[in-house]
């Protein structure tokens, strides 16, 4: 379990009505810091810029879709041991399970519950080494 | 060489005279005896008659009346014999009875004579004592074909006549007499032997008689199932072509493709069907290889290694599939059975290759796989706005709101969540119904999980102004399910029960352990299940009434999901009535040892 609260999270999503819900709940129910990148492309350099302590990706996004993205934040050193959440609408068991196994720290299914959100991340937090 | 063959014929006589049942052989040499007794009886009586008138001697005359009387007496009894043996339905069955019988009677026969050779020669004068003599030799040998079918018969027969003869001769006094009584012995040696040998040539002529009919028997009966056989050969023959025909035109008339390959891929033969599949003529397609034509896509040494496999297991293949190339260019799926036909000496002559066109029904899988995800996908994704947004509202985080807009806010919300459980409940059907839902299944406390699901739907139940209530202390009982599943089952169960419940009602959750099974109940006071409902109840899209639908929320595939899932967790779900009223929905599952 990593010493300090969860407080700076990244959250990689194109969807705009959800990067806002996603945003408001993490930030008014849970009292996070929050950035949104709604390009997954340059998705790298922003992560980068504001350090996050958890990165959460979107499954499906046009151009590069999550798992895509966080292959490349694997094979970038600086970047590859930053905890990594998915929130999916679709991934089948087998797709989930790999990832598990590709290293991401957890997984969220959409739809998500915004009051439960804060919580579920905390949760996946606690649970890291 | 011709020794041998004597041997030869003579051993196969043999076998064939051991053939013959010795006990008809019997019965016929019994019938024989008796056909020579109305012989015995006549030469009997008129011996008897000329010797009662001539040995009148010069004592004993009346003894030789007596004498007489018994010989009449005994041609008497021996006629009686006769007709009783004539007259006996079961004569053969019985013939060594009758044989005993006759034994018998020839005895008598015999002793009678005896009796008249010993007791009158010494008063006769010396010409009756050779009319007596000469009655005594003519008796005896008139008795060799009389009894030859049995020489024991004649042998008592003749020892009856002869020893008593003997006795007198031989204690006469004179010389001559003692002499011929010496000759007498051998003369009934030399007469035995003789009876002997023609009782031999008897029973080896009955016994032949019996083997030949035996034989002729065993003809007669080869032939008729030689016959009987013939008839039926041509009716197979007749079936074998009837079938044939059928078969042809099944393959002819059949709207699936039929090849036959030779044990080496080449084409033999193809149906209309084929051609119409391929564009090809069946002349266009016979000679061909099996890669050419069929299994285009598949890899050479693929194709070769499984085909060497069906020749050598002779078992049949089903559900190949494989892309080909229409004349015309176009790509089409084809799903094929190989099916080797084999002969007698299990040698693969041919190998049936049917099949049919599965382009069509691979698009129309692959579109429903694509709905189902866009279904998934682009609902789900609007949905995580609407009711993220709606619960962020209501959650109270943005501020106070007025009581109305909650309200409305609140509703919107439920009928949302409303509609994310119908997409996940047809998601579920469509998984399951596809064969798509894998579950994952661990070992894990019943209790615990049932204690879960009512803290989960406590929320649920209070919306219904309903309690959720264990029912006393939960018994621990481990069992092996997929956790996730098992809460949406009870999810299901819970909810069910408290849209039906009466206002301040409580349902109680217990847990009974019996016989290597755990079962969870899920007890409710509701109105019970409608008489017409309870036969489908666990059917999809299954609802008692359809105003329920709108009254209470649903869509009526909760427990047929459930029903699957709990299945396939080997497990069982079902249903019955609480005594007080009320329904109790029940599912089990096997204990986790």
């Amino acid at each position: 379990m990593p010493a300090n609260a969860l407080n700076r999270i990244c959250y990689v999503e194109d969807d705009e009505d959800i990067q806002r819900i996603v945003r408001m709940s993490l930030e008014r129910v849970g009292g996070m810091t929050v950035e949104i990148v709604g390009d997954p492309m340059a998705a790298i350099a922003r992560i980068r810029a504001f350090k996050p302590e958890l990165v959460m990706l979107d499954w499906m996004m046009p151009g590069m879709d999550g798992p895509a993205l966080f292959r490349e934040m694997r094979a970038t050193g600086d970047l590859k041991d930053l905890p990594v959440v998915f929130i999916t609408a679709k991934a089948s068991q087998r797709d989930l399970d790999e990832l598990r196994a590709m290293g991401a720290a957890g997984t969220i299914s959409k739809p998500f519950s915004p009051k439960e959100l804060p919580d579920q991340l905390r949760a996946i937090w606690a649970a890291l080494p | 060489m011709d020794f041998a063959r004597t041997a030869t014929a003579q051993a196969a006589a043999r076998d064939l005279q051991q053939s013959a049942d010795p006990r008809m052989v019997l019965a016929d040499r019994v019938e024989h005896l008796f056909a020579q007794m109305p012989i015995a009886i006549g030469a009997t009586i008129v011996a008897g008659i000329f010797a009662t008138l001539e040995l009148q001697g010069r004592w004993y005359t009346e003894l030789v009346w007596y004498w007489g009387a018994i010989v009449l007496a005994y041609t008497a009894a021996a006629t009686g014999l006769l007709v009783s043996y004539r007259r006996s339905p079961t004569r053969h069955a019985d013939a060594e009875q009758w044989l005993r019988s006759i034994g018998i009677a020839a005895l008598a026969n015999g002793v009678s004579w005896g009796l008249a050779g010993a007791v009158f020669f010494r008063s006769l004068a010396d010409d009756q004592q050779v009319f007596l003599s000469f009655l005594v030799a003519g008796v005896t040998s008139i008795g060799i074909p009389i009894y030859a079918a049995s020489w024991p018969i004649f042998a008592i027969y003749a020892a009856g006549i002869l020893f008593p003869f003997t006795y007198v001769l031989a204690t006469l006094g004179s010389r001559l007499f003692f002499d011929i009584a010496l000759l007498v012995p051998v003369l009934y040696a030399v007469y035995v032997g003789i009876a002997y040998r023609l009782h031999q040539v008897f029973a080896s002529g009955y016994r032949l008689r019996h083997a030949y009919s035996k034989l002729t028997e065993d003809y007669s009966a080869l032939n008729q199932r030689l016959g009987q056989q013939l008839v039926e050969l041509e009716e197979a023959r007749r079936q074998v072509e009837a079938s044939g025909r059928k078969l042809a035109l099944f393959a002819e008339r059949s709207p699936i493709a039929v090849f036959e390959f030779d044990a080496h891929g080449i084409v033999l033969s193809a149906n209309p069907a084929a051609e119409t599949l391929f564009g090809y003529g069946a002349a266009e397609l016979i000679d061909r290889t099996a890669t050419e034509t069929l299994f285009q896509t598949m890899g050479k040494a693929d194709i070769a290694r499984r085909w060497r496999e069906l020749i050598r297991s002779r078992s049949p293949m089903f559900g190949l599939r494989a892309a080909s190339t229409r004349r015309d260019g176009a790509e089409i799926t084809c799903e094929w059975s190989l099916t080797p036909l084999v002969n007698a000496e299990n040698r693969v002559i041919s190998v049936i290759v049917q099949g049919r066109d599965i382009t069509q029904q691979l698009e129309a899988e692959r579109m429903k796989q694509e709905f189902t995800s866009t279904l998934s996908h682009e609902l789900r994704t609007p949905l995580t706005s609407i009711i993220g947004s709606l619960q962020l509202i209501n959650s109270g985080v943005l501020g106070d709101i007025d009581k109305d807009v909650l309200e409305l806010t609140s509703i919107a919300e439920r009928n949302g969540q409303r509609l994310l459980d119908l997409i996940n409940d047809i998601l579920d059907v469509e998984k399951i119904e596809s064969g798509k839902l894998t579950l994952f299944p661990e070992p894990m406390q019943l209790s615990d999980m049932v204690a879960e699901s009512l803290t989960l739907n406590r929320g649920f139940a209070e919306r219904f102004k309903v309690r959720l209530a264990a029912e006393g202390e939960l018994p621990a009982v481990r069992v092996n399910a997929d956790r996730k599943r098992l809460l949406q089952v009870m999810t299901n169960l819970l909810s069910n029960a408290a849209k039906f419940s009466p206002e301040g009602s409580t349902i109680q959750v217990g847990i009974q352990v019996e016989a290597g099974s755990a079962r969870v109940a899920v007890n409710d006071h509701g109105p019970g299940i409608p008489e017409g409902f309870r036969g489908r109840i666990f059917g999809r899209f299954a609802q008692a009434d359809m105003s329920y639908t709108r009254q209470k929320g649903g869509t009526g595939l909760g427990l047929s999901i459930c029903k699957r899932l709990i299945e396939m967790m080997n497990g069982k779900i079902g249903f019955c009535d609480r005594s007080g009223g009320g329904t109790t929905f029940w599912f089990e599952l096997p204990v986790h040892h």
